[in-house]
């Protein structure tokens, strides 16, 4: 490739200002000395300074109203996430704490100190109870998101 | 270097202590962050999918996918390269189900049909008419001269938001800038032969 198709490639990266110092001279140099090429820089220095220029899309007058809602419903959304997340662990612990408060009364009802029934009696309830509360919260979350 | 980026400096960008808040999804700090950002990401949103009902939707998309994506924002890197590739993201997933839309960039080729009699009314305004030709480019090219020639972008910066190796980016700004010279000049040469 000769030096002239080699310049000729790089000319349009020095319109947009990609080359490095190095190119950027050797661009020069070869510009100084080829008429075609130096026409061929002038067009493409003045398609980039008009690229600068473009008039600008008018953005909608109530399209920023419109996104700042939206966004506003989204953080809404997640803060009831994190609301509904911290809740469902709440509920569960306290449903466990509440099952463990009842060991006492179970020994007191049964007369048995059998603990796997116990266990099955009281901790599934509390899992559920959780459970539901944490469905409660995505099923809200899902409307909410739905209606945006 | 022809390029002179100096008018970049008065954009409006985001203040550390405003992406900070931002992180942590003040309400506050995301509304002024939207507002402050508005005009730039419309008119690059614009200049992708040419449609405005369509960059107003990918508009409300993207500052939607920022609020839910914002704890992945690395703060050392520039927000601006950050929002922009989340605006390209979504832009793609639509123009990939669009049809006609090609995100192809092999030969560059104006895709738009001759301009209609307003443009052509209009056709002694050198921008407008370059506009014209621009829009008329696959969305690849679009985005590359937007990017650098509207947002001022570098060539690191515009890689990381197109998600492209170096090499492509300069190679769709150049064939870009190509086409667009010749298109000028076959136009102007048509003008003064009339």
């Amino acid at each position: 490739m000769t030096t002239h198709e080699t310049v000729r490639q790089l000319l349009a990266l020095s319109a947009a200002g990609f080359l490095d110092a190095a190119d950027e001279r050797h661009v020069r140099e070869h510009v100084r000395e080829c008429a075609e090429c130096a026409a061929a820089l002038d067009d493409l220095a003045a398609v980039s300074a008009d690229l600068c220029r473009l008039p600008t899309p008018v953005t909608p007058p109530d399209l920023l109203a419109r996104t700042q809602a939206r966004v506003a419903a989204e953080l809404a959304a997640q803060a009831g996430l994190r609301h509904g997340a911290i809740l469902a662990v709440g509920a569960g612990l306290f449903a466990w704490m509440a099952a463990l408060a009842t060991w006492g009364l179970y020994r007191f009802l049964t007369g048995s100190a059998g603990w796997l029934a116990w266990l099955v009696l009281t901790t599934v309830p509390a899992y559920m109870a959780a459970g539901a509360v944490a469905i409660m919260f995505a099923s809200r979350r899902r409307l909410e998101r739905s209606a945006l | 270097m022809i390029y002179q980026a100096a008018h970049f400096e008065d954009v409006p960008v985001a203040e550390p202590d405003e992406i900070a808040r931002l992180r942590r999804c003040d309400a506050a700090a995301v509304a002024s962050v939207v507002q402050r950002y508005q005009h730039r990401l419309y008119r690059y949103l614009r200049r992708l999918v040419r449609e405005p009902a369509a960059a107003d939707d990918l508009f409300q998309q993207t500052w939607l996918n920022v609020v839910r994506q914002i704890g992945r924002y690395d703060p050392r890197r520039s927000f601006d390269t950050w929002l922009f590739a989340i605006a390209h993201n979504a832009a793609m997933d639509l123009l990939r189900r669009k049809a006609g839309e090609s995100l192809e960039e092999s030969g560059c080729q104006l895709t738009a049909s001759e301009p209609d009699a307003l443009s052509a009314a209009m056709a002694f305004e050198r921008t407008a008419i370059l506009a014209s030709e621009m829009a008329g480019l696959s969305a690849p090219y679009r985005e590359v001269l937007t990017l650098r020639f509207e947002e001022g972008m570098k060539l690191e910066e515009i890689a990381e938001v197109t998600h492209s190796p170096l090499s492509t980016v300069k190679s769709r700004v150049q064939r870009a800038l190509e086409t667009l010279r010749q298109q000028m000049t076959a136009r102007y040469r048509k003008e003064d032969l009339l």
